[in-house]
C-alpha cells in the first residue's frame, strides 16, 4: 500500500517515532495528552450540537479504529463492524432501559459478547478468505439489520430511546457533560491501544500474517487463532462503540445497516489504512460531513459519493499518505537515489564470522560436542503424499539426516523437493509414513510447533512483508523466543519489559542482518531492496532465532554468481556451529561442495543418498538428473 | 401451493437476472458492482418517464436499457480501472462502487422525487390457467427472458471465442493480456451486457413494483443473495438458480408463515447455505456436486 516513508538515510529507526530519543517521545506523549483532556474538557462545556456532532465522530473514530484493527493490520476487510456495532447499541438500550442495570457493568457483558460473537463469526468466515470474509461480515450486518427491523423487542424502524447517562459523582459536575469525557476517553483508549500493537513485536507478526502468512507460521505463529482472536478484539471494540453511541439519542435499524458498515471503510481509507490517527480523521470528516455541507440532502449525498470515489482513486494512501508527503517534502526529504547508490556499493559487505557464535543455538552447539554420536536432526520414514489429483507425488520417502550436516536434495523439477519440504515443515500432512525431528514423531504437528522445537525454514520467492523494513521483517523470526508478545502488545509502551524486550530484538535483528552482510540495508523498506537482499534477510530471519535445523527452499534462485558464493559462506558459518540444514537446489555446483549428504528424488521416490561424489558418479543420477545420455 | 411455485419462479427469474448481472462483473473483474441495483432503476426510471411522455412503451424500454448500459460502463470506467490499475487486489472498489450507487440513486432522487410513478404495463391484463394457479403474462415473460437470456450467456461464454476470453480474463488478466487480450475492452463489454441483464429485470419488475428511485437497493440486495445462495462468483449461471431458489423461499414464506415473511426469511436460508456451503450451492466443488462425485466414486 504505502511505500513511502520518511527515513533518515543512515538507516536508524526501525520503527515510527523510535528515532526520537525516549524522554522527548514521553514528554511529546504527555503533551498530547493533556491537548487532548483539554479538548475533551472544552467539548464538556460546550452547547448540545457541537458535542452531539463531535461525539457522534468520535464514536465513529473507535469503529473505524476497530476496523483498521483487522482491515489495516490483518488485511481482512470485515463490513460486520456495523453490526457489532448494532449489537452493543441494542443491547445496551433494552437491558439499561427495561433491566436498569449499571450502564458500566453492561460495558463488560457487551465487550464479552460482541467479542465472543466475533470470535464466532470470525472463525466461520474465515474458512474461506479474501474477498469471501468481506461477504460473509457483509451477510452478518445485512441479518443483524433485518432482525432489529422486524423484531418487536428493537422497536422495529421507529427504533428505541437510548438511555441515559449516569451523572458525575458530587464534587464532579464542574467538569460537564459526562458522557463526553466517556466517549471521548474511550477514543484516546483506543487510540493509544492500536498505538502500543505498532509499537510492539507482534505489529510486524501482524503484517507478516496479512502478506506473507507461511513466513509467520514458519516463525511460530499460530495466524488463524490470531487472526480469529483479533477479530474478535475488534468486535468487541465495535460493540463497545455501540455502547457509547446508544447515550447520544435513539438507536434504530438504519444506523447500522450495510451502508454504515462501508461508511467506516470509507472513513479508514480516506484517513489512511494502517495508520494509527488515519482512521480517527476519516471518521471526523464523513461523520461530519453532512453538518458542514448543508445542502440539499440528495445533492450532499452525491457529493458524499463523488468525494468517496475520488479519496479512493487519487489518493490510496488516505489522508495520513498526503501527510506524509507533505511533511516529508517540509523537512526536505533525502537524497534517496544518491543513498542507494551508494549502499549498492556496500551490498555485498563481508559476512560477520563473529556474529555466528552469538546466533548459534545452544542445543546444536552441545551435540556438537558431544562428538559423532548417531543422531539423526530429521527422520522421514515412509512418506507418502498426494495432492488429491489421485497422482502420489512422493512415495515411500525415506530420508535420515544427520545431525550437523548439510543435507543436500535434488531432482528434476516436479520430483517432489518442495512437497517434501512442506511435509518436513509441516505445512503438508503426509498421507502415510511419519517425520521425525531430533528423534521425536510429529504426526500433525504444525509449522508454527516446528519453530518452537528449532526448526525454520526459507522459501524459494521470499515471503516478506515488503512494507517494513528488513530490521522488522527479521524481528518476526523472533517472536516465538520472547513470552506473551501477544498479550503485552495492548500496553507494551507502557511495560519495562516491553522496552526491554524491544530493545533487545532490534539489537539482535540488527545484528543478525550484519551477520549475513546485509547490514547496509536496515534503513530501507524491504520493497525497495534487491532481491539478493530480500534472500538475505528472509536467511537472517531464519538465523537470528538461533534454530538447530533450518531447511532451505532453492536458496541461490537468481543471485548473481558473486551472491551464491556469499551464501555458501554463510551456510558454511552455520555448519561450522552445528547447524543442520536440508538444502533443495538445481545449482549442483554450488550445492554439492557443501554438502555431507546428497539425496536424489525422481517422481517421488528416492533413487539415492550418498557423498556428492557418489551422486555425481551414479549412472542413473547422470541420466536422469544431470542430464547426461549413455556414454 | 402451486400458485407460490408459480410466482416464486417468477420473482426468482427477477433476483436471478440481477444475480447473472452481478455475477458477470465479478466473473471478469472479481469486484462485486454494488452499484448494480442502481442500472436496473435507472432502467425502471427512464423507461417510466419516456413512456408518461407519450412515446411508445418499446421505445422507451430500449432507451432505458441504453442509459443503464452507458450507467455500467460508466461505473467501470469511473469506479472500477483506476482502483485496479492501482492494485488489483486491493478493496478500495468496495467503497467506490457504493459511491457510484450513491450518486446515481441519489441523482434519481433529486431528479424525479422519491415518490413512485406509473410504470406501464405491458401484458398485464392476459393472463394464464395452470390447473389451479393463474400466471400472469407478465410473470410469463419473466421466466422465458430469464430461461433465454441465461441459455444464450451460457452459450457465448462456452461456445466463442470471446466467451474464452472472458475467462481468461478472468483467470489472468496479465496473461491474458500478454497474449493479446485487451482487458479493457473485455471489462467495458461485460459491464455494458451485466448493465443489459440487470435493466431487463427492470423491465419485467417494473410493472409490479412502478418506478421508484430506491428500487435499487432492495433489488440489488436480493440479487446479491441469489448469487450468494447459488454461487454465482464461481459461474454467472449459478446466480440464477440461486435466484429461482430466493424466490421460491421469499414467496413460499409469504404463503406459508406469514405476509411479512418474505422480508427476513431469505437472508435465514443465505446463513444457512453459508455455513453449510460458503461458496454456494450451484457452483462447481460445492456441497451437491462433491456429494455426487463420492456417491458416484462408491458406486463405480
Amino acid at each position: 500500500m504505502e511505500t513511502e516513508r520518511i527515513e533518515a538515510p543512515r538507516a536508524t529507526p526501525a520503527l515510527a517515532g523510535a528515532g526520537f530519543r525516549p524522554r522527548f517521545r514521553t514528554i511529546g506523549l504527555a503533551l498530547f495528552v493533556a491537548a487532548y483532556l483539554a479538548a475533551t474538557a472544552l467539548v464538556a462545556h460546550s452547547d448540545l450540537g457541537v458535542q452531539s456532532l463531535v461525539l457522534v465522530a468520535a464514536v465513529f473514530g473507535v469503529l473505524a479504529i476497530s476496523l483498521d484493527l483487522v482491515a489495516g493490520m490483518l488485511g481482512l476487510y470485515s463490513l460486520g463492524q456495523g453490526g457489532f456495532f448494532a449489537i452493543g447499541a441494542y443491547f445496551t438500550t433494552i437491558v439499561v432501559n427495561s433491566l436498569g442495570w449499571n450502564v458500566f457493568l453492561v460495558l463488560l457483558i457487551v465487550l464479552l459478547i460482541a467479542g465472543l460473537i466475533g470470535l464466532a463469526v470470525g472463525a466461520m468466515s474465515l474458512r474461506v478468505s479474501g474477498l469471501y470474509f468481506a461477504i460473509t461480515t457483509f451477510i452478518f450486518t445485512l441479518v443483524l439489520t433485518v432482525l432489529a427491523t422486524d423484531l418487536k423487542i428493537t422497536g422495529g424502524l421507529q427504533g428505541l430511546l437510548g438511555p441515559a447517562f449516569p451523572d458525575f459523582p458530587e464534587g464532579l459536575e464542574s467538569l460537564g457533560t459526562p458522557v463526553a469525557w466517556c466517549v471521548m476517553l474511550a477514543l484516546l483508549l483506543c487510540v493509544g491501544f492500536v498505538w502500543s500493537i505498532r509499537q510492539s513485536p507482534l505489529y510486524p507478526v501482524l503484517l507478516a500474517i496479512r502478506d506473507a502468512e507461511r513466513f509467520a507460521e514458519a516463525a511460530g505463529a499460530r495466524t488463524s487463532l490470531i487472526k480469529i482472536g483479533v477479530f474478535g478484539v475488534s468486535a468487541a471494540m465495535a460493540g463497545g462503540a455501540g455502547w457509547l453511541f446508544s447515550f447520544l439519542g435513539v438507536v434504530s435499524p438504519g444506523q447500522f445497516d450495510w451502508a454504515v458498515s462501508l461508511n467506516i471503510l470509507v472513513m479508514v481509507l480516506i484517513g489512511g489504512i494502517n495508520t494509527t490517527v488515519g482512521p480517527v480523521i476519516g471518521a471526523a470528516f464523513v461523520s461530519m460531513f453532512p453538518a458542514l455541507v448543508n445542502i440539499n440532502p440528495w445533492l450532499q449525498e452525491m457529493v458524499y459519493g463523488a468525494l468517496s470515489i475520488l479519496a479512493v482513486t487519487l489518493l490510496p494512501g488516505g489522508v495520513m499518505s498526503l501527510l506524509r508527503r507533505v511533511a516529508a517534502f517540509a523537512w526536505s526529504a533525502p537524497p534517496q537515489a544518491e543513498f542507494a547508490v551508494s549502499a549498492i556499493n556496500r551490498a555485498d559487505a563481508p559476512v560477520e564470522a563473529s556474529l555466528f557464535r552469538k546466533f548459534a543455538s545452544a542445543n546444536a552447539v552441545a551435540a556438537q560436542a558431544r562428538g559423532s554420536e548417531p543422531d539423526y536432526a530429521v527422520e522421514c520414514r515412509g512418506v507418502q503424499f498426494s495432492y488429491g489429483t489421485g497422482l502420489m507425488v512422493l512415495r515411500n520417502v525415506d530420508l535420515a539426516v544427520k545431525r550437523g550436516d548439510i543435507h543436500g536434495l535434488i531432482g528434476p523439477n516436479g520430483s517432489g523437493k518442495s512437497t517434501l519440504a512442506n511435509v518436513i515443515a509441516g505445512r503438508l500432512q503426509p498421507l502415510a509414513g511419519s517425520t521425525l525431528i531430533k528423534g521425536m514423531r510429529l504426526d500433525g504437528a504444525s509449522p508454527s510447533k516446528r519453530a518452537e522445537l528449532g526448526m525454520r525454514r526459507t522459501f524459494q520467492a521470499a515471503e516478506l512483508v515488503r512494507e517494513l523494513t528488513p530490521i522488522q521483517n527479521v524481528m518476526v523470526g523472533l517472536f516465538s523466543l520472547k513470552p506473551r508478545i501477544i498479550q503485552r502488545a495492548a500496553f507494551w509502551p507502557l511495560l519495562r519489559s516491553g522496552r526491554r524486550d524491544m530493545a533487545w530484538m532490534e539489537g539482535r535483528s540488527r545484528e543478525a542482518l550484519e551477520m549475513v552482510g546485509a547490514g547496509a540495508w536496515v534503513g530501507r523498506a524491504v520493497g525497495d531492496v534487491p532481491h539478493g537482499v530480500e534472500q538475505l534477510t528472509q536467511l537472517a530471519s531464519v538465523c537470528v532465532a538461533g534454530p538447530d535445523i533450518i531447511v532451505l527452499d532453492e536458496p541461490a534462485t537468481g543471485l548473481s554468481a558473486r551472491e551464491v558464493d556469499h551464501l555458501a559462506e554463510i551456510l558454511t558459518h552455520l555448519k561450522g556451529h552445528g547447524v543442520t540444514m536440508i538444502i533443495i537446489e538445481h545449482q549442483t555446483r554450488f550445492l554439492f561442495p557443501l554438502c555431507d549428504r546428497v539425496t536424489v528424488l525422481n517422481a517421488g521416490e528416492v533413487i539415492l543418498t550418498g557423498t556428492a561424489e557418489e551422486v555425481r558418479a551414479h549412472p542413473v543420477v547422470r541420466q536422469v538428473y544431470l542430464g547426461e545420455l549413455d556414454e | 401451493m402451486l400458485q407460490f411455485v408459480v410466482s416464486g419462479v417468477a420473482i426468482g427469474a427477477v433476483y436471478g437476472l440481477i444475480g447473472m448481472a452481478l455475477a458477470i462483473t465479478f466473473y471478469v473483474t472479481r469486484i462485486i458492482n454494488f452499484a448494480q441495483g442502481q442500472m436496473m432503476m435507472t432502467t425502471v426510471m427512464v423507461t417510466a418517464e419516456v413512456c408518461a411522455a407519450g412515446y411508445p412503451t418499446w421505445a422507451a424500454a430500449l432507451l432505458g436499457l441504453g442509459c443503464a448500459c452507458v450507467l455500467g460502463v460508466l461505473s467501470y470506467l469511473i469506479a472500477v480501472r483506476p482502483i485496479l490499475a492501482f492494485n488489483r487486489f486491493s478493496f478500495g472498489w468496495l467503497v467506490s462502487t457504493l459511491g457510484f450507487a450513491v450518486i446515481v440513486q441519489n441523482a434519481a432522487a433529486y431528479i424525479w422525487g422519491p415518490t413512485s410513478q406509473a410504470f406501464p404495463s405491458m401484458f398485464r391484463a392476459t393472463s394464464f390457467h395452470i390447473f389451479s394457479a393463474v400466471m400472469t403474462g407478465q410473470q410469463l415473460l419473466a421466466i422465458v427472458t430469464a430461461v433465454v437470456l441465461t441459455v444464450v450467456f451460457e452459450l457465448v461464454r462456452r461456445g466463442t471465442l470471446f466467451g474464452k476470453i472472458g475467462m481468461a480474463t478472468a483467470a489472468d488478466p496479465e496473461m491474458a493480456t500478454a497474449v493479446g487480450v485487451n482487458t479493457t475492452v473485455v471489462a467495458i463489454i461485460a459491464f455494458a451486457v451485466s448493465a443489459l441483464y440487470a435493466g431487463v429485470a427492470g423491465l419485467l419488475i417494473g410493472p409490479t413494483t412502478f418506478a421508484n428511485p430506491y428500487l435499487g437497493d432492495t433489488f440489488g440486495t436480493f440479487g446479491f443473495i441469489a448469487m450468494m445462495i447459488g454461487g454465482g462468483t464461481e459461474k454467472p449461471i449459478a446466480a440464477m438458480f440461486g435466484g429461482l431458489l430466493l424466490g421460491l423461499c421469499a414467496e413460499g414464506a409469504n404463503a406459508m408463515i406469514n405476509s411479512q415473511a418474505s422480508d427476513w426469511f431469505p437472508f435465514i436460508v443465505l446463513v444457512v447455505v453459508l455455513i453449510v456451503s460458503p461458496r454456494g450451492l450451484f457452483s462447481a466443488g460445492s456441497l451437491f456436486r462433491s456429494r455426487g462425485r463420492v456417491v458416484a466414486a462408491a458406486q463405480g
